[in-house]
């Protein structure tokens, strides 16, 4: 029993036993197994000596093809059963495209099971990371207004999530991959539609026909593929890759933009905020939109010259344009839904440049990213059951009724831009990535431009909610909310990652050691002063507001975005899709 | 050795350059103008003076201001990596700009609020200056960038974007509607009062040394060219200072913007073919 | 260790308040502080922010709408301080004295320090006005000055209203009731 197998077998079986236990029950059984999952991944991390390589049996592959052709047809019945009709099309295109597949004949044949570096490190995000935000879902669950059955059920759906991602990340068949790949379109196709609202079905929907172009792409790729390269499987096709004929790889490409949400395909993800929060913490940082970098970084090896340079800038541009367009947000979610987007665009650019450096840079992404997210998700979804609050202008004064929240929040953000956490070190190294192959070549100059805006205009985002939540008056008295252990936890829990996270940039040498310690000293060295300073003795004295004495009501700056920008957006990304595979065509 | 006595000291070094610079800025305006050591005048007042507070957290972000500030400076003058230096710096002045949304006061808010956009407009222009100096000397670190020869002539355009973004750090004509001196009180500083008020008033002297400083990286390691640039740079932006009215924050953002964007981008593709 | 009082003449920050007057007086403060007087040459700087400044520059006779505002920035500014009353109508209401409206000259409501008299001012006796100012700032210590607050009221003899005494330091209500 290999630890790939129970990794992807455990939340299997543990997603069908929740569906008939009582909620202690369930709650002691998902706690164990989150933990069980946690320790198997990082014991992984420490047995791993050689790349496991498995072939799996003929009776899996033929379960795998009865399985893909009944997601299709569900696909297909949802499509005609709420009269979608886009949902329809990409599915009868699908099927079509699959029976192709399965009547062309690959004869290179390699490992079906290939765990590597990139695969270990994503098993520790999806494990640990995806397994806090299920804790945290079992309470949120329970405030949700569910029949019993519903609520087991969703909890059973985030850890067959978790199965089917352990799985994705270990695979190396195409064929396997692409079963997997519509198996998270529908994991999250069901549980963006849970709620079961019109507004949720219609989000449903998109996602749903949205990510079935990623899989219309893979197919494309797979065709290309077998006729060319003869064979299914990562590896073999990597290793034969001829420069002039890379269309696989490019469509393969356009698969993790769109399993990213990069512009042009971020509708989907932004429609997932209607969705509970575990679900849009979950999607967001550990499952589902990881897959994109993962999968570039897996085809890295085999770009080369115009189509990593096209990506890199594609990735770049949707970074800065994802996080100017969130400026004109206010809905705490999806002003985190667009950040996710922006920076799945920098993870997707890194991978794509595809030295050694850009590679660590991208997991470091990676990874912080999956932490600091889901801390921030988390945070949102306590905003929204224990405050009630859903938009950034409303949560005024935050730090006078739960200063724990706004801490947690601060720490999210702070996270993602600033020294020493690991966005920041990413951020770090894909600037001195990118000068460096300015000096090859001189179009890269754009990418640093988009990665030095986008970054800027981050910053400016994160700090438009975080200003919100910091005004203090001289009056105004502290007062307390209670807020369940079962949040607060998981956030506890999270906060200690980003410091391990730290600690491991620290081993591994990714800054040098000052570079690391001064910015701690400094974030640290706030509550020191706290103590040392005696604010008692200094006097206290209301804001100079003129000599007015009248009641001030300061409100949030707002960035009005017009929608020409948004549609000129999402213009460009198309057209550099379109150049994307013209040029490669050519 | 004298590294670390100019990390020391380097406050009050600012703090001598901006007397100075009060000074010439009065004898262009043909006034006698305060004496030299009017900004240490200010300082030990300031200790002397009464502190208010409105806040524990705003206080205590003012003076993380300070400290970045003096730490972004020692980093400098150690010849760390660049490129971190720049970064430090943003979080010195997120520190400020936090320091300034803690409280609830109109002033204060619209301040940090410009700050925070005038961070927009110089952020990616430092970075594309940290570039240029990594494409022609092949390494982000100060020290490196010290022991190779000066650069000011491949990285004139990038130089031309620099001479953009001091009047925004330092707060002068026609770029300083961050602080607007009387039109919004001063912006992030105004609820700072006695020795509090002291540590933003430094950090405006550090914050002397951390411009000029990344003004003479120009110079390379020709020592004479670096304090040319110096005094020249010194006396052009004070001119500029004196001659110019303010110009409002969007068209700040628009002008560095666009300007310094393109005459990095076209500074950069040049060295890359060159 | 050195003295830190002997700097607290040397840089003097001023806040200056228009309480109602009629701009006379605030050109001329504005006429001091530019190139000719050269204010600056003290240390002046006009900071227009209470919360940093030692010098109360007040204009004005006080009208009844203004009185709160003069008192709020009297009360945020941080010790030691000094209030300068600039031009006649600040010192005694001037030709306004006694008008409904006008509370006639500002130490109605705030210790004065130095008075500056004329219609308007010169910007010599403002400069004057604000060095007297500065010897006053290096003696002051904060027992000196407690706000000033109408405990008492308006006597009346022989229909003659006075209304000399209504204000009183805030430590010696106890003494007088």
């Amino acid at each position: 029993m290999t630890t790939y197998t129970l990794l992807i077998a455990a939340p299997l079986f543990f997603a069908l036993v929740v569906m008939v236990s009582g909620v202690v029950i369930r709650n002691i059984f998902a706690i164990a197994f989150v933990i069980g999952l946690s320790f198997l991944s990082i014991s992984n991390i420490f047995v791993f000596h050689a790349p496991t390589e498995t072939i799996l049996p003929h009776f899996f592959h033929n379960l795998f093809i009865l399985l893909d052709g009944m997601v299709l047809l569900f696909f297909l019945w949802q499509g005609v059963k709420t009269k979608n009709s886009l949902v329809k099309i990409f599915a009868l295109f699908q099927i079509v495209l699959y029976v192709v597949v399965l009547l062309l004949s690959p004869t290179l044949i390699s490992n079906d099971v290939l765990i590597d570096e990139i695969s270990s490190v994503m098993y520790l995000i999806i494990n640990i990371v995806g397994g806090i935000i299920i804790v945290y879902a079992l309470k949120y669950i329970e405030s949700e207004e569910f029949s019993r059955a519903k609520k087991n059920g969703f909890i059973a759906m985030l850890f067959f999530f978790l199965s089917v991602m352990n799985f994705i990340v270990s695979t190396n068949n195409i064929e396997i991959f692409f079963l997997l790949f519509e198996l998270t379109t529908l994991c999250s196709y069901i549980l963006i539609g849970y709620r079961g609202d019109e507004m949720s079905v219609l989000n449903a929907q998109k996602a749903l026909w949205m990510n079935q172009i990623g899989g219309v792409a893979i197919l494309v790729a797979l065709i290309f593929s077998i006729l060319q390269y003869k064979t299914v499987y990562f590896d073999v096709l990597i290793a034969n890759i001829d420069a002039f004929y890379l269309l696989p790889i490019v469509f393969l490409a356009i698969a993790a933009f769109v399993k990213g949400a990069s512009i042009p395909f971020d509708k989907w993800l932004l429609g997932a905020m209607i969705a509970p929060t575990p679900v849009s913490a979950i999607l967001h940082s550990a499952t589902m939109v990881k897959i994109a970098p993962y999968l570039m970084l897996k085809l890295a090896p085999a770009m080369s010259g115009f189509v990593s340079l096209t990506i890199t800038l594609l990735g770049t541009f949707v970074f800065f344009a994802a996080s100017l367009l969130a400026l004109g947000k206010d809905y705490f979610k999806e002003i985190l839904g667009y950040s996710t987007i922006a920076l799945l665009g920098l993870m997707m650019a890194l991978a794509a440049i595809g030295t050694p450096e850009a590679i660590v840079a991208c997991l470091t992404l990676i990874v912080f990213h999956a932490i600091s997210k889901a801390l921030l998700f988390l945070q949102a979804g306590i905003l929204e059951k224990s405050f009630h609050l859903k938009y950034v202008n409303d949560i005024d004064g935050l730090i006078n009724n739960s200063p724990l929240v706004v801490f947690f929040i601060i720490v999210g953000f702070a996270s993602l831009t600033i020294p020493p956490f690991g966005a920041f070190i990413a951020k770090f190294m894909a600037i001195e990535t990118i000068a460096s192959e300015i000096i090859k070549n001189p179009l890269y100059v754009f990418a640093l431009i988009f990665l030095a805006l986008g970054s800027a205009f981050l910053t400016l985002l994160y700090f438009k909610v975080v200003t919100k939540l910091f005004v203090k008056d001289v009056e105004t008295k502290t007062v307390d909310i209670k807020i369940s252990k079962f949040y607060t936890i998981p956030s506890y829990l999270l906060l200690i990652l980003l410091v391990v996270g730290i600690y491991i940039s620290f081993e591994l040498e990714l800054l040098s050691s000052l570079e690391i310690i001064v910015p701690l000293f400094l974030v640290a060295i706030v509550p020191l002063l706290f103590a040392l300073i005696l604010f008692k003795k200094a006097d206290r004295v209301k804001e100079y507001n003129c000599g007015e004495k009248d009641d001030i009501q300061l409100n949030m700056y707002y960035f009005h975005m017009p929608s020409v920008i948004k549609k000129d957006i999402a213009i460009i990304a198309v057209v550099g899709m379109c150049i994307l595979i013209l040029g490669v065509l050519l | 050795m004298i590294e670390i006595l100019l990390i020391l000291f380097a406050p009050i070094i600012g703090g001598f350059i901006y007397g100075f610079e009060r000074v010439v800025r009065a004898r262009m305006q043909n006034r006698q103008g305060p004496p030299l050591l009017q900004p240490f005048y200010d300082m030990f007042k300031l200790i002397d003076k009464q502190a208010f507070i409105v806040n524990p957290y705003h206080t205590i972000l003012g003076i993380m201001h300070f400290i970045t500030l003096w730490v972004v400076v020692a980093f400098i003058i150690m010849g760390q990596n660049l490129l971190y230096v720049i970064f430090l710096h943003l979080l010195s002045s997120i520190f400020l700009i936090l320091a300034g949304f803690s409280v609830k006061s109109i002033y204060s808010h619209i301040g940090s609020n410009r700050e925070l956009l005038a961070a927009l407009a110089y952020e990616p222009i430092l970075i594309m200056i940290a570039v240029g100096f990594f494409m022609v000397n092949g390494s982000f670190d100060i020290a490196v960038i010290r022991e190779h020869d000066a650069s000011i002539a491949s990285l004139f355009l990038l130089f031309l974007a620099y001479l953009m973004v001091m009047p925004i750090k330092l707060k002068k004509s026609p770029f300083d509607a961050t602080e607007a001196h009387q039109e919004i009180v001063g912006g992030v500083e105004i609820e700072f009062s006695g020795i509090f008020f002291e540590f933003l008033y430094m950090a405006k002297w550090l914050e002397y040394i951390f411009v000029y400083l990344l003004l003479m990286l120009f110079a390379g390691d020709n020592i004479f060219l670096g304090i040319g640039l110096f005094i020249g740079v010194f006396l052009l932006l004070n001119l500029i200072d004196n001659a110019t009215a303010r110009i409002k924050m969007k068209h700040l953002i628009k002008i560095v913007l666009s300007l310094g964007l393109t005459l990095g981008m076209c500074n950069l593709i040049g060295l890359a073919y060159v | 260790m050195f003295d830190l009082k002997k700097y607290r003449k040397k840089s003097p920050w001023i806040l200056h308040y228009n309480a109602g007057s009629c701009n006379g007086c605030d050109i001329e403060i504005l006429a001091s502080l530019a190139p000719k007087y050269d204010l600056e040459r003290f240390g002046v700087i006009n900071t227009g922010n209470p919360k940093q400044s030692d010098i109360f520059l007040v204009t004005g006779p006080v009208t009844y709408r203004s009185r709160e505002r003069l008192v709020e920035l009297y009360t945020q500014m941080p010790e030691p301080k000094v209030v300068i009353a600039v031009g006649s109508c600040t010192c005694t209401g001037g030709v306004f004295r006694d008008m409904y409206n006008v509370e006639d000259g500002i130490d109605r409501y705030i210790p004065v320090d130095v008075y500056i008299a004329g219609c308007a001012v010169s910007p010599e006796l403002i400069i004057d006005g604000v060095v007297k100012a500065l010897e006053i700032l290096e003696k002051k210590s904060k027992e000196m000055e407690k706000a000033l607050k109408l405990f008492k009221e308006a006597t009346s003899e022989n229909g003659v209203i006075n209304r000399r005494n209504v204000a009183l330091k805030v430590g010696e209500v106890h003494e007088e009731n």
